[in-house]
C-alpha cells in the first residue's frame, strides 16, 4: 500500500517536473524575471550590510520613495514602447503642479487644484505630440524643447516662489496611510500600474503603441491613425508626470517650481532597467515597476549606508548604462 | 585584346534555391559585355559575386588570367583589383558637396588638415572627364536623380579601374546624358577598360554593346555578338520555350464592375491610367522595374498622393488621402517589401495578424481570447508554420511571413486586395500555396484582386486579365489565354 503511494508520488513528481521544465526555463529567459532576481539580490546584500534595511517600515519607505519615479516611469514606458522618448517629464511635473497650485491659491479647493494639474500635464503632452506628429520634430528634440518651455512657465507662473499652505485633504495623498501602515502613494502606484497593464493588454491604444514602436510604416499601412495614437501616448506621459507632481507636492506639503529636475533620467532609467528596448516595440509595464524599485532601493541603500549623497547621481548613471549594455548583448546573441 | 576576366562554372544558391547554375562569363579588355535577363534570372547575384559582396558556392574566377581564391574574396579585394561597380541605388553622402563625395574614398590631407584645393581640383577633373558640368560645391542632396547618377559614374571613373560594372546606368538619366555616357564608355573602351553593362533597353545594347550574355533561371542560355542579334532572338532566349502550366481551371466570365480607375496621373511615375476591375477578378499588372506599377499601387491605396484622377468603387466616387481611408473601404495592400512595410518584425504572429482587424474595430477594448481564436483560425486556414502564435514574426521564413501579411488582411475581411510582387523571395512550395490563397480569395465572385508582378510566367498563370505597363503608361491589355510570354516581354521591352 505504502509502496503504491510513493510510486504514485514519484510519478506525479516526474510529471510536474517535466511540466515545470520548459516553464522555468521560459521564465529565466525573460528579462523581467532576471530583473526581479537582481532586485532581491540587492535587498539581500543591503540587509546584510545594514540592520535598518530589511524592516517593514523601510520597505514601505522604499515604495513611498519610488512612487513618484514609478508613476512618471509608467507614462514614459508608453513613450518608449512606441519608439519615442520624453525628456520633458521632469519639467512638466513642475509646470503642472504650479498650475494646480495657482488654482489652489485662488479657489482653496484641493479637488479643483488636482484636476487642473492633471489637465495641465495632459496639455503639455498634447503639445509634445503635436510637435512630433504635425511638425515632424523628432521626439528627442521636441521634448527637449518642452523641457525648457515647461520649466520656464513653471517658474514664470509663480514668479519662482514655492506655493505653501496645502490642505490636509491634499496632503493625505502624499502622507496618508491606509490601515496606519500602507502609504497612500503606494496604493496609487499599484492602481496606476494595474490600469497601465490593462490598457497595454486589452485596448487598441495599447496594442498600437507597441506596433508603432515596432514598425510605424507597417502600422500606418494597416490603416491605423498613427498620429492620433502618438498624440495619445505623449498625453499619457504628460498626465503621469502631473499625477507624480501632485503626489510629491502632497508629500512635501509645498509646490516647488524647481522640483522634478532630473526626474526624466530616473524615469527613463527605470524603464530601461526593466528591459524595454529603446528602439520600441517590446517590453512589459511590470518590468518598469521593478526598474523603479531597483533605482530607489539603491538610493535608499546608499542613504542607509551613509554614503555621500552626491554619489547617487554617479550610481544612477552607471546603472542605466549597464542595463542597456546587458540588453544589447542579450539582443545580439 | 586580352582577357580581363573569366568566371567559370559559377554556382550559387540561397536557402537551398539555386540562383546560378554553372554560369560561364568572360570579359575582354576594351569590351562592353551586356548582361540581360528577367528579374530573378541571376544578373545581380553574378555581379555581386564579382564585386565580392557574395561568396560563390563553387566555380572559378580568373582576373587577368590569375586565379583568385573565391572564399577569401572580399569587396576590398575587388577594389584592389580595380573592379568598380556603379549601382542603381546611390551610395552618396547627401549633405556633403559634390567635390567631397568624389574625394571621399581617398580624402587628400595636408598636415592633418583637409586639402580643399586639391579636393576641388580633383573633382573638377573627374567631372570634366565625363563631360558633366556641375558646380562641385553643390550639396548632393540638392541634385536631381539624373545628376546623382552622373556623379556616381564620375566617382567610379575617378579611381583607377580595369573593370566597371554598370547596373542599369541609364534608368534614371535623360537622353542627352545617356549620349554623354555612351561617349564616356567609348573613351573607356579605347583605354582598354572592360565594362559589364546591365540594361533592359534593347536599343542601347546595340549602341554600346559588343557581346550579350543572356541569363535565364540562373543558366547562361547564350552569349552572342551584338551584330547577330535581333529582338525575336533575344526575347526567345530570355523567356525560353517553357511549356506553360495550364491555368488552374478557372473560367472567369463575371461582368459586374467592382471598381473603376479613371485617368490617374502622378509626377511620381505614371500618367493617364484608366482601367476597371470586376467582381471576383484577378487583374494582373506587369511591367519591368521602373514601369510605374508600384507607384500606381501605392497611390491607389492612399500611401502616396494622387494628384489627378478619380476612383469609383461600386459606382461610388471615393478618395483615399491615407491608407486608413482605403482600409476603411475594405481595401488591403501587401507591399513589395514585406519586412519594411508589411510587418512588425519584433512582434508576435498574433499581434501582426490582428492588427488591421483591431484598426477597424469600433470599441476601445478587445477580448484577448477572441483575438486568439481569430488568429488561430487564420493560422490553421493559411497553414502558417510557426511553433505558436506568440512567436516573433522575424523568426519565420519568407513564405510564412507573407502568409502572415495575407492573414492580416483576410482577418479584417477585405473586399479588394492589392498584391505587389507577393512571391518575391519565396520558395516554390510556398509560392503555390500563395496562389491557392489568391484563388480562394476570389472564388465566390465577391472579392477582387490586383496582382502586380514582373514575373511574366506567374502573371500568365494567375491572372484573368493582364495589363502591361511601361514608362508609366498602360500599353495594352491582354487575355492570358490568347497571348504568349514572348508577346508580353516584347511589350515590356519596346513599350509599344
Amino acid at each position: 500500500m505504502e509502496e503504491k503511494v510513493t510510486e504514485q508520488g514519484k510519478k506525479m513528481n516526474k510529471i510536474s517536473v517535466s511540466h515545470l521544465g520548459p516553464y522555468v526555463s521560459g521564465l529565466l529567459r525573460r528579462q523581467i524575471f532576471s530583473m526581479f532576481l537582481i532586485l532581491l539580490l540587492i535587498w539581500v546584500v543591503l540587509s546584510l550590510l545594514s540592520p535598518y534595511f530589511f524592516t517593514v517600515n523601510n520597505l514601505f519607505e522604499i515604495t513611498l520613495q519610488s512612487a513618484v519615479f514609478a508613476i512618471i516611469a509608467a507614462g514614459e514606458t508608453f513613450v518608449i514602447f512606441s519608439g519615442g522618448i520624453d525628456l520633458s517629464v521632469g519639467s512638466v511635473f513642475a509646470f503642472s503642479s504650479v498650475v494646480g497650485g495657482l488654482v489652489f491659491q485662488s479657489t482653496g479647493s484641493a479637488f479643483l487644484s488636482i484636476l487642473t494639474s492633471i489637465l495641465a500635464g495632459i496639455f503639455a503632452g498634447f503639445i509634445n505630440g503635436a510637435f512630433i506628429t504635425k511638425l515632424k520634430v523628432p521626439p528627442f528634440v521636441a521634448t527637449l524643447g518642452m523641457m525648457g518651455i515647461a520649466r520656464g512657465f513653471a517658474l514664470i507662473l509663480c514668479k519662482g516662489i514655492p506655493i505653501y499652505g496645502l490642505t490636509k485633504g491634499y496632503m493625505w495623498l502624499g502622507q496618508g496611510k491606509i490601515f496606519g501602515i500602507i502609504p497612500v502613494p503606494t496604493i496609487i502606484v499599484a492602481i496606476i500600474f494595474i490600469l497601465a497593464f490593462l490598457v497595454l493588454k486589452y485596448t487598441k491604444f495599447g496594442r498600437f503603441t507597441y506596433a508603432i514602436g515596432s514598425n510605424s510604416e507597417a502600422t500606418r499601412l494597416s490603416g491605423i491613425h498613427i498620429h492620433r495614437v502618438t498624440l495619445g501616448i505623449y498625453m499619457v506621459s504628460g498626465m503621469m508626470a502631473a499625477v507624480a507632481g501632485v503626489i510629491e507636492s502632497a508629500r512635501l506639503a509645498t509646490i516647488q517650481p524647481a522640483g522634478g529636475a532630473g526626474y526624466e533620467l530616473l524615469a527613463i532609467g527605470a524603464v530601461v532597467i526593466g528591459g524595454a528596448s529603446l528602439f520600441g516595440g517590446e517590453g512589459e509595464i511590470i518590468a518598469t515597476l521593478i526598474g523603479a524599485l531597483i533605482v530607489t532601493t539603491i538610493r535608499n541603500g546608499l542613504n542607509i549606508l551613509g554614503i555621500y549623497a552626491f554619489w547617487q547621481y554617479v550610481v544612477n548613471g552607471l546603472i542605466i548604462i549597464i542595463a542597456v549594455a546587458i540588453d544589447q548583448t542579450r539582443r545580439r546573441s | 585584346m586580352s582577357k580581363l576576366l573569366s568566371m567559370q562554372n559559377i554556382n550559387k544558391s540561397f536557402f537551398g534555391v539555386k540562383v546560378l547554375k554553372d554560369v560561364n562569363f568572360d570579359l575582354n579588355s576594351g569590351e562592353v559585355h551586356v548582361l540581360l535577363g528577367e528579374n530573378g534570372a541571376g544578373k545581380t547575384t553574378l555581379i555581386k559575386i564579382l564585386s565580392g559582396a557574395y561568396t560563390l558556392d563553387s566555380g572559378e574566377i580568373l582576373i587577368e588570367n590569375k586565379k583568385i581564391d573565391p572564399h577569401s574574396y572580399t569587396p576590398k579585394d575587388a577594389y584592389d583589383r580595380e573592379i568598380v561597380t556603379i549601382y542603381q541605388h546611390f551610395h552618396l553622402v547627401p549633405h556633403l558637396s559634390v567635390a567631397e563625395n568624389i574625394a571621399l574614398s581617398n580624402f587628400p590631407g595636408h598636415y592633418g588638415m583637409v586639402a580643399w584645393k586639391s579636393i576641388f581640383h580633383n573633382a573638377q577633373e573627374a567631372l570634366e572627364n565625363i563631360g558633366f558640368s556641375i558646380d562641385p560645391k553643390l550639396k548632393v542632396r540638392d541634385l536631381s536623380v539624373s545628376e546623382k547618377q552622373m556623379l556616381e559614374i564620375a566617382i567610379a571613373l575617378s579611381k583607377n579601374v580595369k573593370i566597371i560594372i554598370m547596373d542599369e546606368p541609364t534608368a534614371a538619366i535623360s537622353k542627352k546624358e545617356t549620349e554623354i555616357l555612351f561617349q564616356v564608355i567609348h573613351e573607356l573602351k579605347k583605354k582598354g577598360i572592360g565594362i559589364i553593362y546591365i540594361s533592359h533597353k534593347l536599343e542601347e545594347l546595340r549602341q554600346v554593346g559588343d557581346r550579350i550574355t543572356i541569363l535565364r533561371n540562373g543558366y547562361n542560355v547564350g552569349t552572342l555578338d551584338t551584330t547577330e542579334i535581333d529582338l525575336n532572338k533575344i526575347i526567345r532566349l530570355m523567356t525560353g520555350h517553357e511549356i506553360r502550366r495550364t491555368q488552374k481551371s478557372r473560367k472567369f466570365s463575371h461582368q459586374e464592375t467592382f471598381a473603376k480607375f479613371c485617368q490617374l496621373s502622378s509626377p511620381d511615375g505614371f500618367q493617364d491610367i484608366t482601367f476597371t476591375i470586376k467582381k471576383g477578378e484577378i487583374l494582373g499588372l506587369t511591367g519591368l522595374v521602373g514601369s510605374g506599377k508600384t507607384e500606381l499601387a501605392r497611390a491607389v491605396f492612399g500611401i502616396d498622393k494622387l494628384p489627378e484622377g478619380e476612383i469609383f468603387i461600386n459606382n461610388i466616387k471615393v478618395r483615399f488621402d491615407s491608407p486608413r481611408d482605403a482600409v476603411r473601404f475594405g481595401i488591403g495592400y501587401l507591399p513589395e517589401d514585406r519586412d519594411v512595410d508589411g510587418l512588425c518584425l519584433n512582434m508576435a504572429v498574433k499581434d501582426n495578424i490582428s492588427l488591421v482587424f483591431l484598426s477597424k474595430l469600433q470599441a476601445w477594448f478587445f477580448s484577448n481570447r477572441k483575438e486568439k481564436t481569430l488568429v488561430n483560425r487564420f493560422v490553421s486556414h493559411l497553414g502558417i508554420k510557426t511553433p505558436n502564435i506568440s512567436q516573433y514574426v522575424k523568426y519565420l521564413s519568407g513564405g510564412n511571413k507573407q502568409k502572415v501579411v495575407f492573414a492580416k488582411w483576410l482577418a479584417a475581411d477585405c473586399q479588394f486586395l492589392i498584391l505587389d510582387e507577393p512571391t518575391i523571395g519565396i520558395d516554390v512550395g510556398a509560392r503555390e500555396e500563395i496562389y491557392d490563397l489568391i484563388h480562394d480569395f476570389v472564388k465566390d465572385y465577391q472579392k477582387s484582386l490586383l496582382f502586380l508582378s514582373s514575373d511574366i510566367n506567374e502573371i500568365l498563370n494567375i491572372a484573368d486579365r493582364i495589363l502591361v505597363m511601361a514608362h508609366g503608361k498602360i500599353i495594352t491589355e491582354v487575355d492570358p489565354k490568347e497571348t504568349t510570354k514572348q508577346r508580353i516581354m516584347e511589350y515590356c521591352l519596346t513599350g509599344q
